[in-house]
């Protein structure tokens, strides 16, 4: 069966990969409130993306401590090949249903 | 820049969310909240970041708190039922043992009668607790990874059902010799026993995770 992704997790996977190699909890957070507007979680960042690497969409990877973290790693996350392929499909669907839809005209 | 103790985050506020994450995640998680916190803290002033703190932190528990109950919904239920019924079918065992020791060392015949009221005053209730914090620690014990979890959800989920049973048993009625208090104060002593357990549980893992990860 084909998947899809959900709305937070689509979010998510686009802003690890707009980050490239700098994506962990805090840029992550930061992406997502920027573009979106939206005040999230560092605990629903990290939900989703533990789902997200239990899919196969992301794999992580553990870096240094620093001392501004309090001695503390980061984790760093990557977009997969599956996951890239995940977010392309959710696109073309929802490409595909908003079609002929006049949506501005339409907004209340 | 978190070596002063006023740009520390709260201590409280961390443990709480390293109760419910796993050695791994709380690494990770407890690292970023702090390099946010000595942020905002250096942008807008240590008050403000504390608030901040508090608040991600008490949506993060939120958020791993509801990721652990979809994360393998059934093995979760698997446990809290097996906490349940080890909590039904050792109900009385405290006293039994208690009962069982006044009757073989017979204390009050000799000169240790103060020890046997004592022993006939606290000695079930803290014997409850201790079984309460045992149940606890096998609990947490079969949820590897979602301790606290595990163990807030058999509180939550027991307390009412006992409650509940208890009402069906007596007909609706509370009986004129159970006295609601000490009854209320045994419902509460469980609750902390079982997350004791439960917290002692976590934290022995995340010690053993922190030295394996060192070595």
């Amino acid at each position: 069966m084909r998947e899809y992704v959900g709305e937070f997790e689509h979010i998510v996977l686009l802003a690890v990969l707009r980050l490239g190699d700098q994506a962990y909890g805090v840029t992550v957070r930061r992406e997502i409130e920027a573009r979106t507007r939206r005040e999230v979680s560092i605990g629903a960042i990290y939900a989703t993306l533990d789902r997200l690497e239990a899919k196969g969409y992301v794999q992580s990877r553990v870096g240094g401590p620093t001392a501004e973290r309090g001695g503390r790693s980061k984790r760093f996350f990557r977009v997969t090949a599956q996951g890239v392929s995940a977010v392309n499909r959710t696109h073309r669907a929802l490409r595909s249903l908003t079609e002929g839809l006049d949506l501005l005209r339409n907004r209340t | 820049m978190l070596d002063s103790p006023c740009l520390r985050p709260p201590r409280l506020a961390a443990w709480l969310v390293e109760l419910f994450t796993s050695a791994d995640q709380a690494e990770c998680i407890l690292g970023d909240l702090a390099e946010e916190f000595s942020d905002l803290a250096s942008r807008s002033g240590v008050v403000s970041a504390r608030r901040w703190y508090w608040r991600q932190s008490a949506k993060t528990i939120a958020h791993l708190a509801g990721a652990g109950f979809r994360v393998a919904p059934w093995s979760l239920a698997g446990v809290v039922l097996l906490g349940f019924l080890l909590e039904r079918f050792s109900f009385a065992l405290p006293e039994r043992v208690i009962v069982a020791i006044l009757r073989t060392q017979r204390p009050y015949s000799n000169l240790h009668y103060h020890f046997y009221v004592w022993l006939v005053t606290y000695g079930i209730s803290i014997a409850r607790v201790l079984q309460t914090v045992l149940i606890g620690c096998i609990v947490a014990t079969f949820a590897k990874g979602r301790e606290i979890v595990a163990t807030t959800t058999l509180c939550i989920a027991s307390r009412p059902l006992s409650v509940l049973l208890f009402f069906l048993l007596t007909g609706g009625h509370w009986p004129k010799f159970i006295l609601p208090w000490p009854f209320l104060i045994i419902q509460v002593e469980n609750l902390i026993g079982l997350v004791i357990g439960g917290g002692s549980v976590h934290e022995f893992r995340s010690v053993v995770a922190r030295r394996f990860s060192r070595t």
